[in-house]
């Protein structure tokens, strides 16, 4: 995951262009094209059932556009998915981790997929001990975990391997503002030093506002709007990201 | 192409092993229930026996003669009381009877002894106490007859030795020595049918019950292992590690195949201390040698016995891992794959008791086409020695599993594992709008 070639470093980290998804009758997207820079922490925003989940999960191989195209760190989502797979780390919005493993077991078990030397396992499992903060706790099962520690080992998760493009949908939900701001801060330096690119997505617009060097505003499957925080809320002459938000999606 | 299973494969078994209710009902349950019930039998029986040691019969002799009289004298000789009772008329002796718990009642009529010494038919009146049934009450019932009977016999002998005295009762009476053996084979075999019947029996019985247990298990546990990592949204993140989603598959596959194994055999041990409970009524070893007479299970049998398992292990599995992807949940899949069993139980009753090719042909065929109809199938034909029909079934057995694991692959290759859940979210949103 570390070895960095360089045409990963030339191209984008995410190219979407056109990408239409339908289930159904629902067009969950409807032409969305946005791209994403390497070193980035790129902000989808949007209401529910905009379609952030539906782009993530497109980025993150888990389901195929009905047409267009998204080119993930150069490679095709549809023809190159399983190396894209080895190349980066997606944490869902609702999601869980095994409940009869302990912390440290769940956490090796998803460090050994792409790491395999023994010393490094035990390595990035500290890292993401480290990460989490559940010291401790991380002996005990899954299922003893509040809602908030559960959170803390999927963020850890997601982030311990150092990945090319880390996928994170939402990822301080359920955590308290204390936790919220260390994971905050470990997105940032994750970013900073260890080059990993992030897309999150969030309804948090203080988060965003503080996170993100570019926000894209998703609405009805489309971008309506893109640029820094600072961009769109001179575009829209607006004081903040949340007043941003209600300008473009119609509610104000 | 399967880098990663052996990790996947620990996740699966830990998961599954530490899930407490998968714990209790495949293991605990069956090790505690059955020994249980085993108790619950033997001691039932032995309270049977004593109360057959203990038998109190109230007689009511209306006779008063000399073969009356031989007829109390006897049962009291072989333990039984006898209350008499000839003061009482027959309403008050049956009110009698059933407030002073005893077993029975027995009328002697007038003329009882005047009869048999006259040679005609005598009549006795024979009452056993019914107080709401069970194994106790019919053994006391039914040892009532059975003296009777050697009474009855006692009288025949005795006649035979007024009548013919040079003779031994026992000819007169049973003039032919009859000896049954058995043909196995092409080869005459010095033991009665009954006996070879009975042992095949306990093994035609105890294979095809233990197959279905196995294949429930496993179909049960494969089911909760894609279905929980739904339910726990374990799901997304695993589709998007890199690790090839037959891996994901083939861990799932064999997670479930080792803890079914020790569900199985945490089973049979519990059943076959259930079975060894009834040892007690049951005769006692027959010392017969199967091997020696061609019966017991070649190596040959014990493979194709064994192929035919794993292949239809493996079907079961994938069959249970197609259906649970379409549920949301632990409990919706289950629901899913309970119906299933339907298709094991079905061939297990019928291999029970009967020869498959007895059967009415449509009925032959609809069981052939059961896939988990072959490996029981297999565990009758390995003890004679048919190991063509073996064959053909697991070849028959192979090109379904084959099939169903393409399905089974190509469910968990696309995103329909993730979408047939996406599907109900859409529709359940649908449903709620118009209330909005």
């Amino acid at each position: 995951m570390l070895e960095a070639s360089g045409v990963l470093e030339l191209s984008l980290a995410i190219e979407a262009t056109d990408v239409v998804k339908v289930f159904g009758s629902i067009h969950a997207l409807d032409g969305l094209s946005f791209t994403v820079k390497h070193g980035e922490i790129f902000g989808l925003i949007g209401p529910n059932g905009a379609g952030k989940t539906t782009a993530l999960r497109i980025i993150s191989t888990l389901l195929k556009p009905t047409s267009g195209s998204v080119k993930v760190l150069g490679r095709d989502v549809v023809d190159e998915a399983s190396e894209i797979r080895r190349l980066i780390s997606y944490l869902p919005e609702e999601a869980g981790a095994y409940k009869n493993l302990s912390g440290y077991e769940y956490l090796e078990f998803m460090a050994k997929f792409t790491i395999e030397d023994k010393e490094m396992i035990r390595e990035t499992v500290e890292v993401a001990a480290k990460i989490s903060g559940l010291e401790e706790r991380l002996k005990d099962k899954v299922k003893t975990y509040s809602k908030g520690m559960k959170r803390r080992l999927l963020v850890a998760r997601a982030l311990m391997t150092k990945p090319k493009l880390a996928l994170l949908d939402e990822p301080t939900s359920g955590l308290d503002v204390l936790h919220s701001v260390h994971v905050r801060g470990i997105i940032k330096q994750y970013v900073e030093k260890e080059g990993v690119t992030v897309l999150l997505s969030s309804h948090n617009m203080l988060e965003v506002e503080h996170l993100c060097g570019k926000v894209a505003l998703i609405n009805k499957g489309k971008i309506v709007a893109e640029g820094s925080p600072a961009e769109l809320e001179k575009k829209v002459n607006a004081s903040n990201l949340e007043e941003v938000f209600a300008k473009v999606v119609g509610f104000v | 192409m399967f880098k990663g299973l052996f990790n996947v494969i620990v996740k699966e078994v830990k998961e599954l092993v530490r899930d407490p209710t998968l714990l209790l009902g495949m293991i605990i349950v069956p090790l505690i229930i059955f020994p249980l019930m085993g108790f619950a039998v033997q001691t039932s029986m032995k309270a049977a026996e004593e109360s057959m040691e203990n038998i109190s019969i109230a007689v009511m002799n209306l006779d008063k003669g000399t073969v009356a009289e031989n007829l109390t004298n006897f049962l009291t000789t072989l333990g039984v009381t006898i209350v008499k009772i000839d003061d009482l008329n027959f309403t008050e002796a049956v009110n009698y009877v059933q407030q002073s718990n005893l077993t029975g009642l027995i009328v002697i009529p007038l003329n009882f002894t005047n009869n048999i010494t006259g040679g005609l038919k005598a009549e006795l009146d024979v009452y056993s106490v019914f107080r709401g049934g069970g194994i106790a009450e019919s053994t006391s019932s039914s040892t009532i007859s059975t003296l009777l009977k050697s009474f009855e016999e006692s009288l025949v002998f005795q006649k035979i030795f007024e009548e013919i005295p040079e003779e031994d009762p026992q000819t007169v009476l049973n003039p032919i020595d009859m000896s049954e053996k058995s043909i196995v084979k092409g080869k005459s075999v010095n033991i009665h049918p009954s006996v070879l019947f009975g042992l095949m029996m306990s093994q035609s019985m105890g294979m095809p019950i233990g197959i279905m247990m196995l294949l429930i298990f496993a179909m049960q546990l494969a089911a909760t292992s894609v279905a929980s990592e739904k339910e726990e949204k374990t799901l997304e993140t695993l589709l998007t590690l890199p690790i090839n989603r037959l891996t994901i598959l083939a861990g799932k596959l064999t997670g479930s195949i080792i803890v079914a194994v020790v569900g199985a055999i945490a089973y049979i041990v519990g059943f076959t201390y259930y079975m060894g409970s009834f040892m007690g009524i049951m005769p006692a070893e027959t010392g017969v040698d199967l091997a020696a007479i061609g019966l017991a299970p070649t190596p040959i049998s014990y493979l194709l016995l064994g192929a035919s398992l794993f292949v239809s292990l493996i079907s079961a599995l994938a069959l249970a891992i197609s259906i649970s992807v379409f549920a949301e949940d632990v409990k919706g899949a289950q629901a899913l794959v309970g119906p299933l069993s339907m298709l094991l139980i079905f061939p297990m009753i019928f291999m029970m008791f009967t020869d498959i090719y007895a059967l009415p042909f449509p009925l032959m065929i609809v069981l052939l086409a059961i896939p988990f109809t072959h490996p029981m199938l297999a565990s009758k034909v390995a003890f004679t020695g048919d190991y063509l029909t073996a064959v053909i079934g697991i070849v028959y057995v192979s090109i379904f599993t084959i099939a169903v694991l393409y399905i089974a692959a190509r469910l968990f290759g696309t995103e329909k594992i993730l979408t047939a859940k996406l599907k109900f979210k859409g529709l359940r949103r649908r449903k709620r709008k118009p209330a909005e």
